[in-house]
């Protein structure tokens, strides 16, 4: 059972690397939950990760550990196991002497149960072999062990899949799964990837610049993204930028009613492609909101396939291969394109598009000052 | 293994007018290495070496020569290893200005690192004046040649022994850090195992460089005679041919000497220390 004494408590932290500032951060993560923190590169994931194992200098903030306070600890008397993205396993001690080394360090009275680990994590017949002799997902299991050896009161995990090659990192993604439900350490999982984050987090925390956007359950951040960086982190699509007025959202040639509540001036709009509906085109105008549109490029990449579609505004749309056929969609032939109420995501733009379709540094600008309209459902 | 071998067999020889100047270039400068040395020891006969070996003097010289070299290189390891490693890991402000420090001896002329070494560690000098008082003199004593000896070697050991801990992933430390270890304990089972080679290698460059150093030795301790101090004695007494016999001597002794510790800082050996300290 998560318990809120067992657990990290993060209040106000802010550490400073350059220019680059992080934080202020306040996070809490329960015992038995995982919190993945999501970001683009150069967020301050890694920093966020080695200024909570007390390995880089925190201006201002607490750390709490099952109640204690740690913030002035040095990392050795955190208690705070901690896998990296490439294991750094140290390369001239054998498998069991690396998973050996931290309850040796500690000076562990009890027989530490690295043996134990091993076994559990499937790598009891590496014991003998140096690190330089695994294959990446080996060594990502051995240094799960090495983390979990010293019995940590936190697992701290920064990007520990992103180095290895699919099927390998799939398999150890249950591992982790499994593994973390197993043993009640509430962890941080660090990642840029959104299939990772929420297959693996319980919560998550947006994370972009440096600055949490936004925190919570995996599945309402998903589903109600409160930004534009965030919505896009979590695999929501640009429609593009519109204006709201009288009860409509108009962008392109899509005018949409049921989206325009509290809505007024320039908004921008973000769509589920995996929800885009589409149908034969009907002879009567539609009186739906919907438009439409001639069926473009057909990517296969199996089990989905992306169908781009000539329409303004663009649209792609995500469905299983298998439909295609179905709906006897052909490159150049007339759709009818819908967009339901909850595949949309409209944010008030103060600004406007300064530049149009920049994914770069207009849409980060953009992002700070776009707010979640109150209502888009 | 295999994978060295794949490379070296990889590796592909430099073919055409480009190859032949590579080759002769190169060739010239062994042979300008080699030639001196050749001639050297074939103008020696057996029984000249053994002459010379014997006497007391040559004898005293060359021990001194080895001795002072390894404490030096002692030194130099246990003073440059922790500089070494700040300069390696820290990105502090005045960085650059302490490594510009530590190469000044290679660019300072022998003979004017040993004036200066002689007003610092003289009778007088600041540091010699307190010490003589204390009985230890270093203008004509060991001391003075093994401190001679430090300050052109020194650069040696530090720069060997940053570049080795350079080498090494910043993250294993922080991983050590995060298992229990503190910093000493991180430094030693991680570091220092990881870095050994670079502080042997080293080490036994100190060495050879002081063996073989003159210039700054013989203005701050021109006796006790070391090895090469004696031979410019016997150079200037003797002639060329006298001098040639002590320098056989001198040279199959340093050389016999630096292979011996090349090859156990290179790796043969290693292994062991390696496992030793674990």
């Amino acid at each position: 059972m998560p318990t809120a004494d067992r657990g990290l408590s993060v209040s106000g932290l802010s550490a400073q690397a350059g220019s680059f500032t992080l934080g202020p951060v306040s996070l809490d993560v329960l015992a038995g939950r995982v919190l993945v923190v999501l970001g683009p590169s150069g967020a301050g994931k890694t920093m966020l990760l080695e200024t909570i194992a007390g390995l880089r200098p925190q201006q201002a903030g607490q750390l709490s550990l099952a109640g204690t306070d740690i913030t002035s600890l040095p990392p050795e008397r955190r208690r705070i196991g901690l896998v990296f993205q490439d294991a750094a396993l140290f390369p001239h001690l054998t498998v069991k002497e690396n998973v050996g080394f931290g309850p040796r360090a500690r000076r562990a009275a009890s027989p530490d149960g690295s043996e134990d680990l091993l076994r559990q994590l499937g790598i009891a017949h590496l014991a003998g072999r140096s690190p330089r002799s695994l294959s990446g997902g080996e060594q990502q299991r051995v240094a799960l062990a090495r983390a979990l050896a010293i019995q940590p009161g936190l697992l701290l995990l920064d990007e520990p899949l992103s180095a290895l090659d699919q099927p390998t990192r799939e398999d150890l993604r249950t591992l982790l799964q499994q593994l973390l439900a197993e043993v009640e350490i509430p962890a941080v999982h660090v990642t840029h990837d959104r299939d990772e984050a929420l297959s693996i987090g319980d919560d998550l925390a947006v994370i972009v610049g440096g600055q949490l956007r936004q925190t919570g359950p995996a599945a309402s951040i998903a589903a109600e993204p409160a930004d534009p960086d965030t919505a896009r982190l979590l695999g929501w699509s640009e429609l593009g930028y519109g204006t709201a007025a009288s009860g409509t959202v108009r962008i392109g040639q899509l005018v949409l009613r049921h989206a325009a509540e509290g809505l007024h001036g320039p908004v921008h709009a973000f769509y589920r492609p995996e929800d885009v509906e589409l149908r034969p085109t009907a002879p009567d105008a539609p009186a739906d909101g919907s438009i439409t549109a001639h069926v473009g490029r057909i990517v296969h990449t199996r089990p989905l396939a992306r169908i781009t579609l000539g329409c303004d505004p663009p649209i792609a749309a995500l469905m299983f291969d298998r439909d295609i056929d179905r709906l006897q969609l052909t490159a150049g032939n007339p759709v009818q394109v819908g967009l339901p109420p909850g595949s949309l995501r409209i944010f008030q733009d103060r600004i406007g598009p300064l530049i149009r379709r920049d994914s770069g540094a207009a849409g980060k600008v953009r992002g700070e000052r776009g707010q979640p309209s109150p209502e888009d459902r | 293994m295999t994978t060295t071998q794949a490379k070296r067999s990889a590796r592909s020889w430099p073919s055409g007018w480009f190859g032949v100047v590579t080759w002769l270039l190169g060739g010239l400068l062994l042979a300008f290495i080699v030639l001196p040395v050749i001639r050297l020891v074939t103008t020696s006969s057996v029984a000249s070496l053994h002459a010379a070996a014997s006497t007391a003097a040559v004898r005293d010289a060359t021990l001194l020569s080895l001795q002072a070299a390894a404490i030096t290189a002692g030194i130099a390891t246990l003073f440059g290893v922790p500089l070494a490693y700040l300069l390696a890991r820290g990105s502090f402000r005045g960085r650059s200005v302490i490594q510009s420090v530590i190469d000044l001896p290679l660019v300072v002329p022998h003979t004017v690192a040993g004036i200066a070494l002689l007003f610092l560690l003289g009778r007088t000098g600041w540091v010699g004046a307190p010490a003589a008082r204390l009985g230890v003199s270093f203008y004509g004593s060991q001391w003075g040649i093994v401190a001679a000896m430090l300050f052109v070697s020194v650069p040696f050991a530090v720069n060997s022994a940053r570049v080795g801990f350079e080498a090494i992933d910043p993250r294993l430390e922080r991983a050590a850090r995060s298992l229990g270890a503190s910093p000493w304990h991180s430094f030693r089972r991680i570091t220092l195992p990881l870095g050994l080679r670079g502080v042997l290698t080293g080490a036994v460059l100190v060495y050879a460089r002081s063996v073989s150093e003159f210039g700054a030795v013989v203005i701050i301790a021109y006796y006790p005679a070391t090895a090469p101090v004696e031979i410019y004695n016997l150079f200037l007494q003797s002639g060329l041919t006298q001098s040639a016999s002590a320098a056989v001597v001198l040279l199959i002794v340093t050389l016999a000497t630096f292979l011996v510790l090349r090859t156990l800082a290179s790796g043969q050996l290693l292994a062991r220390v390696d496992r030793a300290y674990r």
